[in-house]
């Protein structure tokens, strides 16, 4: 373990968390209003000054801004992240619930794409030029053209609402109310969902793959197995993919992380309750503490996915010890 | 020479098609390579002798245009089945690609890609074909074999990574084996040690194909040598007539380059393969070309026992 | 015509097309695109070539004015982009050193941060103008860019062509505007179509969301506005699926035209092995 690499790291993921969190403080202090306006509306509107003056003196308010910064940067490190204006709980614990939703449809839906994405995008780029290659590229191409939000949309008009295949909506039948939640009803309303954040995150694993794969059948060391008498497949099996999916490593580790914002769309569409919801809601609210909350879990997750990344490639590629820049 | 020729190239056409036309790397080249001998094919960087080495064992893109023969042991390799012509590589035919660096795989361990090609053509285990592995590596010269096999290509040398891909193909104990600038950016002494490293795998009695740009290298290994210029043969023969006494022009100026031989550059530069020089493809260079030399174009024909030039000097026929 | 070209000219077809109707707009539109004209949710007929919405606006007229939003949004969004992260590559590989160490670690800090939700969280709170959406998402987005662009310029500022213009005695500025720039542009260029197509395709999911610029027609929010008044259910397909197509197609478009670029610049796919 190189002890640079740690404190970069270490230092990078720091600075990043910190930045989230000032430029939260600085939108809090720069909103037209009050933070408390926002919070007790009427009730600052009409309080009588020595409420205000309570409220300002528990809030902090009265303090130098300086140390309000500082007092706010503390409670983000401890996870104290302030109470949401819609929910009246916890943010951490309200985004910890809608978290685990996200969860159940991200997780199928990206490991699928990935390997899905590993494996078409390999033979593509291995059979550059065929019949194959071209209709899939073609096809990964059109389909990542589609905005997600149309995508999804489509999707429900066609699979739930024409051709009534699957709900409307929702996690749960309305049947739940009085028999409880049945884990096959859930998953039977998050095929959709999973259907649509795999079709649009397969084609970008599928393209990285292709390139990669491009690269590495015109590597020497693949003539050289060639050469030795080793058949195709072989050869792909072997040699051409695992050199493939080294650049790849680091990529779907973004990806994952990368995903839990992006599944904001399909989540309002398929009224799906996870932290894409959580997101819809919360900015339709000006829901400041719990938008905040969201954004420092999205850097958490990025900084997670990261260090992954980084532990992951020395494991892959002999070349490289962790803490090389990749 | 009496013997049945091990290796016999008739009439190979090799072409590239290219945006700007088709590269014709190989132009009609006949060779022979006789059992138990090195031959040495020199010439020019472009000159087509790599791909006349990659074509022996259809290693060339898909797309590209071949024609001729190429007898091995009497069967034409270019009409074999893909499955036969598996058999023949490594098995029957090893070769030792250029660049060293990149022609062996990252991921893998000097010692798994060696046993790999052991298991496939000689069906050994794991723990046998490690041990060949081993063996090979030891051959090569290779020094702790046991600790090196297990490490990584980018762990060893330049002059290392050559005697692996040597060990490579020498795997399954073939009875052709065609080197590609095995001493290319090397150092001296590394070059040294590789050239005494073939003089004895010579000893096993199987034939080399050395190709090289590199003549000094070719001058104590080979039996006979084969100069290519343009995609074309234009000198063969023993390896003291051609370079003790060369009939051809191109290759006396090939000697002259050399440092202690004078260091004179040949004039101009290497033709282009797609649209060659009428005629005879040196004339344009050549210090001797004569009107016949730039409207006929020469056949390669005998200027001693065993020995043949292409060069209109000789072909008054 | 080669199959890629076909390909090509129809997608530069499709991008001048968008523009021009952009520009053409006030003269194409048979309505204003906020006036109302008649019955509401009218399915389409003569006088309403796609019919009308809930505020019964004329729904062509409205998908005529929302390229503009879009283009906008795509290509002054790029713009910024590319150009910052070109000239950030351009330094940070040109001058290495303390300067490139300092540019990649600002990098890495930023990069952690997940861009799309600042956007969203800043859109909504400030409810800028779509000018400045637009160079929001540019500034934004211009930090994915620069690494690609510094390497290219690492292996261009070695060069020995740069060595010997220094030694001519050519000052910094000089060489990376005349001798790095013009290696780099065809990565920009690349950088360029694939940015305007995310910006926008982003852009108008910040119309879906509710959070744009409510004074400018936008796609997004008519895909939005559409799907919530139930057309799904009513069938106001004229509404609904116009707008999707609109995005779709641009964006398929300038897709097509990132990747034949994409394809030509990198020559890695060459078939050619001497």
């Amino acid at each position: 373990m190189n002890g640079i690499y740690i404190l970069k790291r270490l230092a990078t993921s720091f600075a990043a968390f910190c930045i989230a969190v000032t430029i939260m403080f600085v939108l809090l202090r720069l909103m037209p209003g009050d933070y408390i306006t926002m919070y007790l509306e009427s009730i600052y509107r009409y309080a009588p000054p020595d409420v205000v003056e309570t409220f300002n003196r528990v809030y902090g308010l009265d303090r130098p801004i300086l140390e309000q910064y500082f007092t706010y940067l503390l409670d983000a490190f401890r996870g104290n992240w302030g109470y949401s204006f819609i929910y009246k709980v916890p943010v951490l614990t309200v985004i910890g619930e809608k978290l685990v939703w996200t969860l159940i449809i991200l997780l199928p839906a990206t490991i699928l794409a990935t390997l899905a994405g590993i494996g078409i995008g390999a033979y593509s780029g291995w059979r550059r030029g065929s019949k194959a290659d071209a209709a899939l590229l073609n096809g990964m191409i059109f389909i990542r053209a589609i905005p997600s939000y149309w995508l999804a949309l489509m999707i429900l008009i066609i699979f739930a609402y024409y051709l009534n295949l699957f709900p409307l909506g929702g996690y749960v039948d309305t049947s739940a109310l009085a028999t409880g939640i049945d884990p096959l009803d859930v998953a039977y309303h998050a095929v959709l969902p999973i259907l649509t954040l795999f079709l649009f995150s397969v084609t970008g694993t599928y393209y990285l793959m292709r390139n990669s794969m491009l690269m590495t059948a015109g590597e020497d060391y693949i003539t050289t197995a060639r050469a030795k008498g080793l058949d195709e497949l072989t050869i792909l099996r072997k040699h051409a993919l695992k050199n493939a999916m080294l650049p790849m490593v680091t990529l779907i580790t973004l990806e994952c992380a990368g995903m839990i914002t992006g599944s904001i769309f399909v989540e309002t569409i398929f009224s799906w309750p996870g932290l894409g919801m959580l997101t819809y809601k919360a900015l339709a609210a000006r829901d400041l503490p719990l938008l905040q909350g969201i954004l420092l879990v999205d850097t958490l997750f990025v900084i997670a996915a990261n260090i992954a990344a980084d532990l992951i490639y020395p494991l892959v590629d002999p070349r490289v010890q962790v803490g090389d820049d990749v | 020479m009496t013997d049945e020729a091990l290796l016999e190239v008739r009439g190979l056409k090799v072409g590239f098609p290219t945006p700007d036309g088709l590269v014709r790397a190989s132009d009609t080249v006949d060779l022979r390579v006789y059992p138990q001998e090195t031959l040495g094919l020199i010439g020019e960087t472009g000159s087509g002798k790599t791909v006349l080495g990659m074509a022996i064992l259809r290693l060339l893109q898909p797309n590209t245009i071949i024609e001729g023969e190429i007898r091995y042991r009497g069967r034409d390799l270019l009409t074999l089945p893909e499955d036969d012509m598996r058999k023949v590589r490594g098995r029957e035919i090893g070769i030792v690609l250029q660049n060293s660096g990149t022609s062996l795989n990252p991921v893998y361990t000097v010692g798994t890609q060696i046993a790999e090609a052991v298991t496939l053509h000689q069906g050994l285990n794991g723990p046998d074909a490690w041990q060949r592995a081993v063996e090979l590596l030891d051959t090569v010269g290779i020094p702790d074999p046991v600790r090196m096999a297990g490490e990584y290509p980018h762990q060893f040398s330049g002059g290392m990574r050559e005697r692996a891909l040597i060990a490579t193909a020498l795997a399954c104990r073939p009875t052709l084996l065609i080197a590609d600038e095995p001493t290319k950016g090397l150092d001296a002494v590394t070059k040294r040690g590789i050239i005494d490293l073939f003089s004895e795998i010579d000893r096993d009695h199987r034939s080399v194909l050395f190709i090289t740009h590199d003549i000094e290298t070719v001058e104590d290994l080979a039996t006979r040598v084969a100069v290519m210029y343009a995609g074309e043969i234009v000198e063969v023969g023993g390896a003291k007539e051609v370079l003790g006494d060369p009939a051809h022009p191109y290759t006396r100026g090939l000697l002259a380059s050399l440092p202690e031989r004078g260091m004179q550059p040949i004039p101009g530069s290497a033709p282009s393969l797609i649209t060659p020089p009428p005629g005879c493809r040196f004339s344009p260079r050549c210090g001797r070309a004569c009107g016949d030399c730039r409207s006929e174009h020469p056949g390669l024909v005998e200027v001693g026992p065993g020995h043949y030039a292409r060069c209109m000097l000789y072909d008054r026929g | 015509m080669s199959r890629k070209r076909v390909i090509l000219a129809a997608s530069f077809g499709i991008v001048f097309t968008y523009c021009a109707v952009a520009l053409l707009a006030p003269v194409i539109a048979p309505y204003d695109p906020h006036a109302i004209t008649g019955a509401p949710l009218s399915p389409p007929d003569e006088d309403h070539l796609l019919g009308t919405n809930d505020l019964a606006q004329d729904v062509f007229s409205r998908l005529i004015w929302g390229t503009r939003a879009t283009l906008l949004l795509g290509f002054i969004g790029a713009t910024i982009a590319v150009a910052i992260g070109t000239a950030a590559g351009i330094v940070s590989g040109y001058y290495g050193g303390l300067i490139d160490e300092a540019v990649m670690r600002i990098l890495d800090v930023a990069m952690t941060i997940p861009i799309f939700p600042l956007l969203l969280i800043f859109t909504t709170f400030f409810r800028p103008k779509i000018y400045l959406i637009a160079i929001l998402m540019g500034l934004l987005g211009s930090f994915q860019g620069v690494r690609v662009i510094r390497s290219q310029v690492l292996s261009l500022a070695v060069a020995d062509f740069v060595v010997g213009t220094r030694a001519l005695g050519a000052g910094d500025g000089y060489i990376m505007a005349r001798h790095i720039l013009p290696g780099v542009l065809p990565l920009a260029g690349v950088k360029f179509v694939t940015s305007a197509q995310h910006f926008m395709l982003i852009g108008i999911g910040l119309g879906f969301l509710g959070i744009t610029d409510p004074s400018v027609v936008d796609w997004g929010q008519m895909i939005n506005r559409a799907s919530q008044n139930g057309a799904m259910v009513l069938g106001l397909w004229w509404w609904l699926i116009p707008p999707g197509l609109a995005v779709t197609l641009i964006s398929l478009a300038l897709a097509w035209l990132g990747y034949a670029c994409e394809d030509e610049i990198n020559p890695r796919l060459r078939v050619m092995r001497i």
